[in-house]
């Protein structure tokens, strides 16, 4: 565990690990194969009080540290990737009004979000503006004492069953990054919003995604904080967001080397287990390493969550990295199973699908290696 | 009514205990340790009786390390009022603590002590009778259900060959038996709240209890591994091997 944590939140940590082991890990592999929306957890997850764990005390939080966020994602990933996948994307919705709402949309929603009453859904991506979301086509035109939101989003996780959307939209669509602003959406509650179906996909296949199409009036009390500052609560809520996901790739792989240990130790070849090959040892060893660093580039950049100082260099150097080695590592990890891992009776071809979508969502690799290489050369 | 639940640390019951090279315990250097199980049952029990308006007040008590604050949080974050930790390094033994718990039911006149049977450490099944013999209270040991009247208690027994069901009178001992309830899981926000609740710590001298162990561990050995199976051709080879190498038939 990392050192980072003080006692009550080891405390947190062993909690949510026994929960996981407990609650988590038996359901996971029929939420997998029978495209389960991860939201069948949503009671247990709220009784715990995991649903608001990224929210401070003030709104119904517990006020962890980002380093203690960071070791807790990882533990529910590693449990679960579905599950983990809808609660992040509730915490990016959260993390929005957090950032960026004042404080009397803060009051009305978050505290019912953090207890699990109102699940959330975050709405920046859209069918045609691809890695870049300033190139965003949604609009939000001023309307009697609102706005008129117009527009689609698509792959947006937890829409379905979302009690509200934070929705970015241009209110001024000649001043690109600067004329986003954010919006709440209340699905229930006002007419045309329309959800479809959740996309039919590889992995995480229990953490769903939905195209949204918009023509609907959003009241401006609705709006987080002032026009044009949506972009730029967006970029600071994905420095949170590529931490968690970097959490939940290292959380995975971190399940699938634990099972390739545990069946490298069981598994006798020619009178012997399979660990005391070195090839396979040496394979062990390197996925252990990578697993390591990936934790420790996390945790880095997990420190500099909510000192108010941006770190996008280190968010994607954690996001990066982690979805990258998480891949290698599950996949020797499949590779130390032989054949069995490749069936679906072990969790390993599991591991490899949910990890599969770690390289692409919340900014790709590619993306990643831009933000870096643009700081350094900056 | 107050309740005093007395917990041990434990090593957690997921760990694969292994013996010390030179045998002369099991090795505790970081291995997770938890609350004691059945104590974590009798914290439970004490939560749903003051949840059902009988009791008031729940105190956690614990003889041990330092680290069994740890212990006691667990405790508060389930929903315990308070703590004490009695510090001591020593290895505690049940008449030990047993005469400590004594001096601390006398200064706190709970109305009900609620332990665990046993502990999943040394297995003694001890300490509640102790406790009860020392205090000259009535004991419910192994309940599997705890009925509290006016005045008394209807303790549910799980004894050889079914159930018992004993009356005793108010303050009495009841040890928690597997099936009593199942605990809850603390939630984070409860576990964060659990360090602003207070921990008084002591020691043995404070009660005058000499905690030195009575007892010498001689050695501690693994048990002997499991020998292998044997595979039988057919039910009537099973059948001569049973009445003729078992012996069981």
């Amino acid at each position: 565990m990392s050192v980072d944590l003080n006692s009550e939140e080891q405390a947190v940590i062993g909690q949510i690990e026994r929960f996981s082991s407990k609650v988590l890990v038996p359901a996971a592999a029929e939420i997998d194969a029978k495209s389960r929306f991860a939201t069948l957890h949503r009671p247990a997850l709220a009784e715990m009080g995991i649903m608001g764990m990224n929210l401070p005390e003030a709104y119904g939080g517990i006020g962890l540290s980002g380093p203690a966020l960071y070791c807790a994602v990882e533990a529910i990933a590693a449990a679960c990737g579905s599950t983990a996948s809808m609660l992040t994307a509730h915490f990016l919705a959260t993390d929005s009004l957090l950032l960026g709402a004042d404080e009397a949309l803060k009051q009305r929603i978050l505290p019912a979000a953090a207890a699990g009453e109102a699940l959330g859904a975050f709405a920046l991506t859209e069918p045609m503006a691809g890695s870049n979301p300033a190139d965003m086509r949604s609009t939000a035109t001023r309307d009697g004492d609102g706005y008129r939101l117009k527009g689609s989003k698509c792959f947006i996780s937890n829409a379905g069953e979302a009690d509200f959307i934070v929705v970015y939209a241009k209110t001024d669509s000649a001043a690109g990054a600067r004329g986003v602003s954010a919006f709440v959406v209340e699905p229930a509650r006002i007419e045309g919003v329309e959800i479809g179906r959740p996309e039919e996909t590889m992995g995480l296949r229990g953490g769903h995604v939905f195209p949204i199409s918009f023509d609907c009036h959003v009241p401006a009390e609705n709006r987080l904080g002032d026009e044009g500052t949506g972009f730029r609560t967006a970029m600071k809520v994905l420095d949170n967001g590529r931490i968690e996901v970097a959490a939940q790739a290292t959380g995975i792989a971190r399940a699938a080397l634990d099972a390739a240990v545990s069946y490298a130790r069981e598994r006798e070849v020619g009178g012997q287990p399979i660990g005391s090959f070195q090839g396979l040892q040496w394979m062990l060893a390197d996925s252990a390493t990578e697993l390591a660093a990936a934790r420790a580039l996390g945790l880095q950049a997990a420190r500099k969550r909510g000192t108010g100082a941006r770190y996008s260099r280190d968010s994607a150097f954690a996001k990066l990295y982690a979805s990258e080695a998480a891949w290698r590592i599950a996949d020797r990890a499949l590779q130390i199973h032989g054949g069995y891992g490749y069936t679906r009776d072990f969790p390993l071809e599991r591991y490899l699908r949910d990890l599969r979508i770690f390289r692409i969502y919340e900014g790709s690799s590619e993306i990643q290696r831009t933000i870096i290489a643009r700081d350094l050369l900056s | 009514m107050k309740i005093l639940v007395p917990v041990k640390r434990v090593i957690d019951y997921n760990v694969k205990v292994r013996v010390k090279a030179d045998g002369t315990g099991v090795d505790l250097a970081n291995v997770k340790m938890s609350m004691n199980p059945f104590d974590e049952i009798a914290v439970e029990e004490a939560i749903r009786l003051r949840e059902a308006g009988k009791a008031e007040e729940i105190i956690v008590v614990s003889v041990g390390p330092q680290q069994a604050q740890e212990t006691l949080r667990t405790g508060l974050a389930m929903g315990a009022d308070r703590g004490i930790l009695v510090k001591t390094d020593a290895t505690t033994e049940p008449l030990a603590v047993a005469k400590i718990l004594k001096k601390v039911v006398e200064e706190e006149q709970p109305g009900l002590v609620i332990l665990g049977k046993q502990a999943i450490d040394d297995d003694c099944n001890q300490t509640g009778q102790m406790l009860a013999a020392l205090l000259g209270w009535s004991q419910g040991t192994f309940a599997s259900k705890v009925d509290l009247g006016e005045g008394t208690v209807d303790v549910t027994r799980e004894v050889d060959g079914g159930l018992q069901t004993v009356k005793l009178k108010l303050p009495a001992i009841v040890t928690t038996d597997l099936r009593l309830n199942e605990p809850r899981y603390a939630s984070l926000p409860n576990i964060m709240k659990a360090k602003k609740k207070p921990i008084d710590e002591k020691s043995p001298e404070d009660y005058g209890v000499d905690v030195a162990p009575r007892l010498e561990v001689l050695k501690t050995v693994e048990p002997p591994a499991r020998q292998a199976g044997v595979k039988v051709a057919d039910v009537a080879e099973l059948v001569a091997k049973l009445k003729n190498e078992a012996g069981v038939l």
